[in-house]
């Protein structure tokens, strides 16, 4: 992490997103509690809800490593003070490989 | 160059089976990731930004045809088809995946290689000139007491748990192209009176708190050098900070202690070694390990070439090469060829599994089958002969590894970034291809001559960017990227840290300020031949700063 990740108020929307373990992919939780590569298909949570998700997670450790909360907003766009790194994560602006 | 014995490959061996069972284990749950992180990162694997990168030891930057096709096939068959090259001399593969990883070093124990040492508070790779065994002004070769080194460090149980990571680098020639006073440990190999030793010099490096290294030792004999290194890591092992990791490296505790005291706790130590603790290194096997560097048998040639001196008037561009990428041989006749990884619009030290085959290609049919890689992250054919120069450069330009910018504006060193590291702050590689448009035209690169430009995305500064003469440092000002400029930055012998010149500069406002400070420099050298940094020393950095900033 380039930095301590923000602590998230109980009601700020936020997004679920870790490493799948078997590969290293950057993914994000779902509202179904599945894993997505494609960060446009992340759920958007708060509350109670939200640390429940985080806490199963967390739980997952063959199948996504070091979970955390990201913020967005209420209709799923990256927000808060890491967006120009989760930006990065969610859509890289480098196309690798290559011709950069 | 050095091969396994039995120890090595035995050694390997049972370490991929070791990380085999851990990865298994991590990936079926029953080990957590903060268990497995200490274990993975012994062996080069780091979770970034999008993957896990695996980084694989390249001791001393040397490589056989061999061992480069064994990476190409690694980046094609488990990457995306390309590696990057490291300013410690080593490759990074960025989208391995773990469950490939025991299958990918048990390819690399194949051809002995490895990753073990390239991450963790331990001694890394030690580095070296990249044209070691080939260059016209080096007293010795450097790489046979760098494999004395590597050997010393590996696993060495007392050296395991540094309070941080620690990094060697050895030059033996007056010009220093290793960067020896930027690193914890600076080994300058000098002969005296007809004995071999080591100028030592201890807390350099760069990062958040850049210090250029102080000289503690002028020669210690070569016979006496690693008990002396011994000395400087227990003094530092015991001293060293723990408590805090951005004052954990050498380079504090020397300035913490000053260099006197320092000096005199590193004396101390290495005057209290009882005899049968000193490392016994027999003189056979100093000649061993020296035998596997004996140089190429080169055959006498002329050192004026015909077919060189006629392809050159023919093709402007490949004589534009020449005066760009080769540097003297000690031997009459022969070049060291400088193979750029810095074509422009390509992400600087990346290199394409097809690029890595071809130079394996070139360097068994006209290299001796000896490659480098250079700490400025290209790689290096350190005995061509003259003739052969026409044939290796048609290879490498129809191969886009024809550019002619060694040492040149174009030619940056530049670290991943925000667009692979999970460490930074800005990216690096679209700033730095930006400014390289901008210098495009190769006779006004030429024009402009030898020029530093190191770009880092953060203040870890693995992008050198205190030590470039233009340094270019990313930061994040809430959420938009920003540039610090520094000038007056250099590597080399007279080492210097550059200053940070000014506010910060959104992206898109780098590459016009870096034109401009590079046109202020051409008004104001005193001749063509006057490098930037000489013009930005004599002048001093006031007047540049003025230009940097001038309608910005």
């Amino acid at each position: 992490m380039s930095s301590v990740r923000p602590k998230l108020k109980p009601e700020t929307p936020k997004a679920v997103t870790g490493w799948a373990t078997a590969t290293g992919r950057s993914v994000w939780l779902r509202a179904d509690g599945s894993w997505t590569e494609e960060a446009g298909l992340l759920g958007v949570f708060t509350g109670d809800d939200a640390e429940a998700r985080l806490a199963a997670a967390l739980k997952q450790e063959a199948v996504v490593t070091d979970p955390y909360f990201m913020e967005v907003t209420a209709d799923g766009k990256i927000a808060g003070r890491e967006t120009l790194r989760e930006s990065m994560r969610a859509q890289p602006a480098l196309s690798f490989g290559g011709a950069a | 160059m050095y091969r396994y014995d039995q120890f090595d490959a035995r050694l390997v061996a049972e370490r991929v089976a070791q990380f085999r069972g851990q990865v298994e284990r991590r990936l079926s749950g029953a080990l957590t990731e903060d268990e497995f992180k200490p274990l993975r990162l012994q062996n080069g694997v780091y979770l970034q930004l999008h993957a896990y990168m695996l980084r694989i030891a390249i001791p001393y930057g040397q490589l056989s045809p061999r061992q480069l096709r064994r990476l190409a096939e690694i980046a094609r068959d488990h990457d995306r088809g390309f590696g990057h090259f490291t300013t410690r001399q080593n490759i990074q593969f960025n989208w391995v995946a773990l469950k490939d990883i025991p299958e990918v070093l048990a390819k690399l124990a194949d051809v002995e290689m490895h990753a073990i040492q390239t991450s963790g508070n331990c001694i890394r790779n030690t580095t070296t000139d990249h044209f070691a065994g080939a260059a016209q002004d080096e007293v010795v070769d450097p790489r046979a007491w760098c494999e004395i080194i590597r050997q010393w460090s590996t696993f060495h149980p007392e050296f395991a748990f540094l309070p941080r990571k620690f990094k060697i680098a050895v030059t033996a020639a007056e010009h220093d192209r290793a960067a020896i006073r930027v690193h914890d440990v600076g080994l300058h190999i000098r002969q005296k009176d007809g004995v071999t030793g080591f100028e030592v010099h201890v807390g350099g490096g760069q990062g958040r708190t850049p210090h250029i290294a102080a000289l503690v030792n002028p020669f210690v004999p070569e016979t006496q050098i690693l008990d002396y290194l011994e000395a400087i890591m227990r003094v530092y092992n015991r001293y060293g900070r723990r408590d805090n990791k951005y004052k954990a490296r050498i380079k504090i505790l020397v300035s913490e202690l000053g260099e006197a005291e320092y000096i005199r706790q590193v004396e101390a130590e290495f005057a209290a070694q009882r005899d049968a603790e000193k490392i016994d290194l027999p003189a056979a096997e100093v000649a061993r390990i020296h035998a596997y560097f004996a140089p190429p048998a080169l055959a006498p040639k002329p050192a004026l070439s015909k077919p060189l001196e006629a392809a050159k008037a023919a093709d402007p561009a490949f004589a534009r090469w020449t005066r760009a990428n080769l540097h003297p041989h000690k031997v009459a006749g022969y070049a060291s060829v400088t193979v750029s990884l810095k074509p422009l619009g390509v992400a600087p030290g990346d290199a394409t599994d097809a690029q890595m085959e071809l130079v394996a290609d070139l360097a068994e049919k006209y290299g001796y089958g000896d490659i480098r890689v250079s700490h400025a992250q290209n790689l290096i054919l350190p005995h061509v002969a003259l003739d052969d120069l026409p044939d290796v450069y048609k290879a490498l330009d129809a191969a886009g590894l024809g550019a002619a910018n060694e040492s040149r504006i174009t030619d940056m060193i530049v670290c991943p970034g925000l667009d692979y590291c999970n460490l930074a702050n800005a990216r690096s590689i679209p700033v730095a291809l930006a400014v390289q448009k901008v210098f495009a035209d190769p006779a006004y690169e030429e024009d402009i001559g030898k020029l530093h430009i190191n770009v880092s995305g953060c203040i870890n500064a693995c992008g050198h960017h205190h030590v470039g003469h233009i340094g270019i440092l990313g930061v994040d000002k809430k959420g938009e990227e920003f540039y610090q400029i520094l000038l007056g930055g250099r590597a080399d012998e007279k080492a210097a840290l550059g200053e940070i010149v000014g506010p910060g500069l959104k992206a898109e406002d780098v590459p016009a300020a870096i034109h401009r400070v590079v046109e202020f420099y051409r008004t104001q050298r005193s001749s063509p031949s006057e490098k930037f940094i000489d013009t930005l020393e004599r002048l001093g950095h006031q007047t540049f700063q003025e230009a940097l900033y001038a309608a910005g």
